[in-house]
């Protein structure tokens, strides 16, 4: 638990973890709890969470796991669980099986698909969500009380929106590194708190300048994407990631939720599902391409750096079609593959390196 | 102007001295404990055979995996770029060189000018590199060194997994058992190399003026056997093509801000490190 959250605890708020990015945190918020983004960083490795699944595990899943085993997030008083991938499925049954805190879990059924009948089903999930909550707690989630929660998280995606948007300028003001650990950080602390923090970062990047000569300007793909250090060791490579499409980064903002509506669930049923989408989403691939083609375009890239964890079916998929479109584009990919917190550092720098080179080399040409 | 490329591999650190088309001194040592101990080591080993000092050269670059910690190289390029010039610089006609070295195989291509642009390489597993010939060289008793030559004679082959080194291993020890003729064995492992070699190479547009440079470019069978698989004659470098790394770092040192333009003379190159 880091230090914010232990003074909010200390004052008597409550904390509620989620997974993934479908779960809104505007309803965790309005029902009085500061939402928790779940993580697997500061791990301490997979020893006692890998009898709990196969090799073809993703180890994301595992880290997670075992931090839960060993007591890191018995701080939580409430945990959302979705079904994201069928690895975080069977993390959720582990979780039960196993008996870990906290006493309140729910497990929210996302849709795959995109339609009108698919945002009404989810509407409903989410409004199960809301009474589990609600009866748990013996709190009252009003539309008012939720409306506020839409606007202050909106207020949170827009300022974040900003300083994304200062990374399309020549002179880039914050590497990607950096705003990993920005979005890492306010997911982890109250709302009130990022939106004062993204404030004062905001004023802060206003001159500043991370840019080097010989850098290449990529967008980053992947899933999983928490460990800063992975994110400065590609960029101390020579590639200056100024654009991503990672769960911690630009899907985040990319779309507001409707403010001023009569039924603010609704609202977020439908900007969750509609929301720039992960490939967990089915037959939405083409929007996907397209968001990321704009973003190497409006982000002035030269390039695109497709991550994966391993044994990630989803993103297996992705990556092999992302690939191919590239291709037909003329621009410059390369797929890593790796295991979270996985080492094998000295082989990922010859890679990127090597590919920053040769980005360099094929510019030099034109 | 005399300028320095280092090499620091996972099992051989190389540094070679040029000054213009002419190399000065070039030197291949086992790795030490530390990178920085490896090219200390070797770098000292060269400078003293060309009856020089570091200070006479005017800059160095580094390369291999141990390229982040030469404390005296001014610049550092990744192996594989440097591969790919330092095998174009030897000879100007190369232009897709595969590289296998201790824990990696890469296949890369290079443009007119010796310039890299596009490669590819293995990812986690070491078969198909030279720590897996050593490791099964071991398991025949024969010296990694002598494995491509003990090979030549075979008539035949026997079966082996190319999958993993493990497995690989397993196989050989099966074989061993079942007293299988040692250059048939010998024949399969290189064999087994060769395929992950060409299972990696055949992503790659293969130009017809193709060499193999890294440790494992002196097995002869591997060399033969890849020449087989991909319907290419493999040019043979006019140096110890374990060397073409650091000679491409140390054309990188010498063209230093000028990476575009390598004067188009033959390279003059002192017996010793011939091949």
């Amino acid at each position: 638990m880091n230090f914010r959250l232990e003074l909010e605890k200390a004052e008597g708020r409550k904390i509620m973890g989620y997974f993934c990015s479908y779960v809104p945190e505007e309803l965790i918020h309005a029902a009085g709890f500061i939402p928790y983004r779940m993580r697997a960083v500061e791990s301490a490795g997979t020893k006692d969470s890998s009898g709990y699944f196969s090799s073809t595990n993703c180890s994301y899943v595992k880290h997670c796991f075992d931090k839960a085993l060993n007591g890191k997030f018995d701080f939580l008083d409430g945990l959302v669980f979705m079904n994201g991938c069928d690895h975080s499925r069977r993390m959720y049954d582990n979780w039960l099986h196993a008996g870990i805190k906290p006493d309140f879990m729910h497990f929210l059924t996302v849709p795959h698909i995109l339609s009108g009948m698919a945002v009404d089903h989810y509407t409903g999930q989410l409004n199960k969500l809301k009474s589990s909550i609600e009866n748990a707690f013996q709190v009252n989630i009003t539309p008012s009380v939720l409306e506020e929660s839409v606007s202050l998280y909106n207020k949170k995606r827009a300022l974040l929106r900003t300083i994304s948007e200062m990374r399309k300028h020549d002179i880039v003001p914050v590497r990607g590194s950096e705003f990993l650990k920005i979005m890492s950080a306010t997911t982890a602390i109250p709302v009130e708190d990022s939106i004062t923090i993204l404030q004062d970062i905001i004023k802060n990047l206003d001159g500043r300048s991370v840019s080097s000569g010989n850098d290449i300007r990529v967008v980053f793909t992947g899933c999983g994407t928490e460990e800063v250090e992975y994110l400065e060791l590609i960029e101390d490579c020579g590639a200056s990631i100024v654009a991503d499409k990672i769960c911690l980064g630009s899907p985040y903002y990319a779309t507001l939720v409707k403010e001023n509506t009569d039924d603010p669930v609704s609202a977020l049923s439908e900007r969750y599902l509609t929301n720039l989408s992960c490939p967990r989403m089915v037959d939405d691939f083409r929007r996907r391409i397209q968001s990321i083609k704009q973003s190497i375009e409006s982000f002035h890239a030269d390039a695109l750096i497709l991550d994966k964890l391993e044994f990630c079916t989803y993103f297996s998929g992705e990556s092999l079609l992302f690939q191919k479109e590239m291709k037909e584009l003329g621009v410059p990919v390369i797929a890593l593959d790796r295991e979270f917190l996985g080492g094998n550092t000295g082989q990922i720098k010859t890679r990127v390196q090597a590919f920053c080179e040769k980005v360099n080399n094929l510019k030099a040409k034109i | 102007m005399i300028s320095a490329g280092c090499d620091v591999g996972s099992l051989t650190a190389k540094a070679v001295i040029i000054e213009g088309n002419r190399i000065i001194s070039a030197k291949i040592i086992p790795v030490a404990e530390t990178p920085r101990s490896s090219s200390e080591k070797v770098m000292t080993e060269a400078l003293n055979t060309a009856g020089l000092t570091m200070d006479d050269i005017n800059c160095c670059c580094s390369t291999g995996y141990g390229r982040h910690d030469i404390p005296f190289a001014r610049m550092n390029m990744s192996e594989i770029s440097c591969h790919g010039l330092g095998a174009f610089w030897l000879d100007r006609s190369i232009r897709t060189i595969i590289d296998i070295g201790g824990q990696d195989c890469k296949v890369i291509s290079v443009d007119e000018n010796g310039m890299m642009n596009d490669f590819i390489m293995n990812e986690k597993c070491a078969a198909g590199t030279g720590r897996s010939l050593e490791i099964l060289s071991k398991a025949i008793g024969v010296d990694y060194k002598e494995l491509g030559d003990i090979a030549l004679p075979a008539k035949k082959t026997v079966e082996i997994s190319s999958k993993c080194s493990i497995f690989m291993e397993l196989d050989v020890m099966r074989r061993l058992y079942q007293e299988a003729d040692i250059r048939e064995i010998a024949y399969a492992i290189n064999h087994a190399v060769a395929k992950r070699v060409y299972g990696l190479a055949r992503t790659l547009k293969i130009h017809n003026d193709t060499c193999v440079t890294g440790g494992v470019s002196k097995n002869v069978s591997i060399c033969n056997q890849l020449e087989e698989m991909l319907s290419i004659t493999i040019k043979r470098l006019p140096l110890d093509p374990q060397l073409a790394g650091a000679v491409g770092a140390a054309v990188f040192a010498m063209k230093h801000g000028d990476l575009n333009k390598i004067e188009d003379e033959s390279v003059k190159i002192p017996e010793e490190v011939c091949v």
